[in-house]
């Protein structure tokens, strides 16, 4: 009577609207996010940013307590800005709210105007508000609204410069680096919002305790109103693309997450369109080797049921890709409630053929009772997903946010046509590893249960 | 006085130098806006209490944030259910905020109820719950005359205070209001006992409980470290509380000698000779001559079977230097057991310390030893370039502070691999220790490229 439950959030598939703020953030060189909200709200964003990407992650805090709640956090906003600005004298610092000091009605921005009067004359940082209240809207939102905000206040508009804005989305580090080789490729200037390459995947030195000296520059940032156009590649951090297009006429274009062949054409043919580009052949001897990657792999993987949950465009994206490898999506999962999505997964099983179960809005309880209901040979998404896989007796392959439980998280790469052969090679041998013995034959279900159990303790890669 | 490092002026007096006038750092202070604190809130306070209880749902009721990023973490392991592991929330939505989370709230309990019938429904109050001013004890109240299961409110607002201690109280109270002394146990012998304040994080539990049995002593409950809420609920019978986790579960233990004048002992079971004294402390307190007897017995094969197989480690950590920055009770019942490998504390700190605190990590070092509190990240990292300890003992948000430096780490905290406590527990401590302060990878960053 409760398989459809109606009221209960269990095993969330989606975070607050501050995480997504400071992921955005993370991006951004020489930067301080600033959360004005209780001590938790940072520490356990950082528990879990720092437990994904294995660095040090600095978000700074208001410290909101009972006495600042009764008066208004305006006296500890005051404080935090003037102890940034004298210490750590970032370039910007991005103040985001957080459900408290929303319900509360702290007006940032009138805060935030009255720090600039009483310092005036002084050096100041750039100071950004962010609203971000947890009760309306997700880590989704709260990435769009960021990047928003970010060319909202910071775009200057100057002279054209042909460059072409791309907004990421969140994707992992070596996923904005995949990007910006293509990107590279195809000799195409570009401004990247914002680019966690080398930030969030810091060699081993001190100086990665210091704000960051890599990413996108409050300069870069500032150009963006002059660039050719902006493209989205997560379709659900457009915001700013819009904002662009309507205050500086800076074309707009938001397209799928190019994960997989289809969308990768699509994303470089949109590159073209903008730009009058030539593909070269690099790119186009990439795109081969994914070709080459899929049919190598296709015996293993054809019609092989698959459940994907996380972030919408990467459920869609990803939909699509296996799709093309010829697997059968039976569970679509992502925490929101979006149009966009549903409307792209829509498309996609009209183009496939297939029919797989949606669940928008849905969380890991849903999407678990749905791979029993369905069946799934291979779960897709993050860590959270594990101990369903382990209940379903089914490998997980690990990707999206976060990934805690094994290494690398940073440096998986899904996207383009290179993410793509990693994609296909990892998945490919999991369902090795899963299904088939030592000599390459598939366990069927007639064989020894020792063989099949020993099979079980393979451990998959991410 | 030389400040110990260069910092806002008001900080400055947080941390201090064992020895040299002052050896109680000021603490219990509010953080300072603006700065990377490490520290957490009520509401994390309350929740790492009362989350080992693994028969249990533990509700947020809170915009998702709240329990998106909380929900198994504890490191906590469970013999029987793993219940404890749901992130369960009530999702708070702005019509929610507007028209207040009370419906949704009591909906949400019964659905959950009749999804799992667990042994209680948890409750955490967060923030903004607190803030819309929903009515939390009387959902409670109201749902649990309808289910028939335990509905506890836990008042864990996140705001409420500047740090988690208060949070460890608010937890420990609605055990003491809602579940101790609800049931009577069917039997009771003399030796009955609670073990407070473990909570079981990687198995630690039972590397304690079997020496425990062995001397003859029942345990009543764990509290809360693999427990279950009916288990709990008998604790009042206990003859004796012996208390691990001194900075979350003193509070509660006082409370208990107040209430049902169970009388309460400190005990400490990582390293040898902490687990030596515990176990005769305990024996001590019954006085029974064949128990006392019993336990020197337990005693002497415990030591038997660890002996000599953490000479390897002990070899190449002696003389090596550690810091400890934890969240409280770690920051003094570790030193011993690194003294027994060989290793000096140099510095020992927590995050969320009280004057009592500081008294017994005072207690606890030596001279010379710098005592912290309530560090910021910034701080940390100029403290361990200071005094380039050989290891860092921490949790989750430090540890790549230290890696980064070059400084071997070690997470004690919700992600330990191993089991630490009891004779046993010596050897994996020894062995995980090694592992990171002997690991040949913290030289190479001191290597170059040719023509570097």
């Amino acid at each position: 009577m409760y398989n459809h439950k109606k009221f209960s959030v269990i095993n969330p598939s989606k975070m607050c609207q501050p995480m997504g703020a400071v992921q955005a953030l993370l991006g951004v060189k020489d930067t301080m996010p600033l959360i004005h909200g209780s001590q938790g709200c940072s520490t356990y964003m950082r528990f879990q940013l720092t437990r994904h990407f294995r660095e040090p992650i600095e978000v700074a805090s208001t410290s909101m307590n009972e006495k600042t709640v009764i008066y208004g956090g305006e006296f500890n906003l005051m404080k935090a800005l003037k102890n940034i600005t004298e210490k750590q004298s970032p370039q910007l610092i991005a103040v985001t709210s957080s459900c408290l000091t929303e319900t509360i009605g702290d007006d940032m921005v009138g805060i935030i105007e009255k720090f600039r009067e009483a310092n005036l004359g002084k050096d100041l940082p750039l100071i950004i508000p962010v609203s971000t209240p947890s009760y309306a809207g997700s880590h989704v939102e709260g990435y769009d609204k960021t990047i928003k905000a970010l060319v909202e206040h910071l775009a200057i508009p100057s002279h054209p410069t042909g460059k072409i804005n791309i907004i990421t989305g969140n994707i992992s580090p070596a996923d904005v680096g995949e990007v910006k080789d293509i990107l590279k490729d195809l000799q195409c200037e570009n401004i990247i919002l914002t680019d966690t390459s080398e930030n969030l995947d810091a060699p081993l030195s001190e100086s990665a305790l210091d704000l960051y000296d890599g990413g996108t520059t409050i300069g870069e940032i500032g150009d963006t109103a002059n660039s050719l156009g902006t493209i989205a590649i997560s379709k659900h951090a457009n915001l700013a693309a819009t904002f662009l297009e309507k205050k500086f006429a800076v074309k707009s274009e938001s397209g799928p997450l190019p994960v997989g062949l289809e969308n990768t054409d699509s994303f470089i043919n949109l590159l073209c369109k903008l730009k009058e580009l030539e593909v070269p052949e690099t790119l186009k001897r990439d795109r081969g080797r994914l070709i080459d990657a899929m049919v190598d792999a296709h015996s293993y993987t054809y019609h092989r049921k698959v459940a994907i949950f996380g972030d919408p465009d990467f459920v869609s994206g990803m939909a699509r890709f296996i799709s093309e490898m010829g697997m059968i999506p039976t569970v679509l999962c992502t925490g929101i409630i979006s149009k966009r999505f549903t409307d792209d997964i829509r498309t996609i099983s009209e183009d496939k053929g297939f029919n797989p179960v949606v669940l928008a809005g849905g969380d890991l309880y849903d999407l678990h009772q749905q791979i029993k209901e369905l069946g799934a040979d291979i779960l897709i998404g993050n860590s959270y997903g594990a101990s369903i896989a382990k209940e379903e007796n089914i490998p997980l392959y690990r990707t999206g946010f976060p990934v805690f439980d094994r290494l690398g998280a940073q440096r998986i790469s899904i996207l383009g046509y290179r993410g793509g052969i990693n994609v296909v090679d990892r998945i490919t041998n999991t369902l090795l590893d899963f299904y088939y013995d030592e000599a390459g034959y598939e366990i069927t279900e007639e064989e020894s249960p020792e063989i099949a159990e020993e099979n079980l303790y393979v451990t998959e890669e991410i | 006085m030389e400040p110990v490092i260069e910092t806002f002026e008001s900080r400055k007096k947080h941390m201090c130098v064992k020895g040299e006038g002052l050896s109680i750092p000021v603490c219990d202070k509010a953080s300072l806006p603006g700065t990377v604190t490490q520290r957490t809130c009520v509401y994390g306070g309350a929740r790492i209490v009362l989350m080992p209880i693994t028969d249990s749902i533990h509700l947020v009721h809170g915009p998702i944030g709240c329990a998106a990023c909380t929900w198994d973490i504890r490191g906590s392991k469970s013999s029987r259910e793993d219940l404890y592991k749901k992130g369960c929330s009530t999702d708070l939505q702005e019509k929610d905020i507007v028209f207040g989370g009370e419906k949704k709230l009591f909906e949400t309990v019964l659905e959950l109820n009749e999804l799992y019938k667990p042994g209680a429904i948890f409750v955490y109050a967060t923030c903004v719950a607190g803030v819309i001013g929903d009515d939390i004890k009387a959902v409670c109240k109201k749902s649990e005359e309808i289910t028939g299961c335990r509905v506890i409110p836990v008042q864990s607002e996140g705001f409420q205070d500047h740090n988690k201690t208060k949070g460890h109280w608010i937890g420990c109270d609605a055990l003491l209001d809602y579940v101790i002394g609800t049931k009577e146990p069917e039997t009771t012998t003399p030796y009955d006992i609670n073990i407070v304040g473990e909570f079981n994080v990687a198995g630690d539990l039972w590397g304690i409980k079997p020496l425990i049995e062995e001397m003859g002593i029942n345990i009543i409950s764990t509290i809360t470290g693999d427990s279950h809420v009916d288990e709990i609920a008998q604790s009042h019978r206990a003859k004796l509380n012996i208390v691990q986790c001194q900075k979350s579960s003193n509070y509660l233990a006082q409370k208990m000698e107040k209430k049902y004048k169970i009388p309460s002992i400190k005990v400490n079971f990582f390293g040898l000779q902490q687990t030596v004294n515990s176990l005769r402390e305990i024996a001590d307190f019954f006085g029974d001559e064949e128990m006392i007897e019993r336990t020197e017995k337990i005693i002497e094969s415990g030591l038997k079977e660890v002996e000599h197989k953490t000479d390897e480690y002990k070899e190449r950590l002696n003389g090596k230097t550690v810091s400890l920055y934890v969240g409280g009770n770690k920051a003094w019942s570790l030193v011993r057991a690194f003294e027994e490998v060989g290793m000096d504390v140099i510095m020992s700190g927590t995050k969320n310390g009280i004057r009592e605190d500081y008294e017994r990590i005072k207690e606890a070092v030596r001279d010379g030893t710098v005592i912290v509190d309530d560090a910021n990240s910034t701080e940390l990292a100029r403290l361990l370039k200071k005094y380039k300890p050989n290891l860092l003992i921490s949790g989750a948000k430090e540890k790549y502070i230290s890696l980064k430096l070059g400084i071997p780490f070690c997470d004690f905290n919700h992600d330990r691999i191993s089991a630490f406590a009891g004779f046993k527990g010596f050897i994996s401590f020894a062995k995980e220790v090694d592992a990171s302060v002997s690991s040949p990878v913290f030289n190479l960053n001191y290597t170059s490229l040719k023509g570097d």
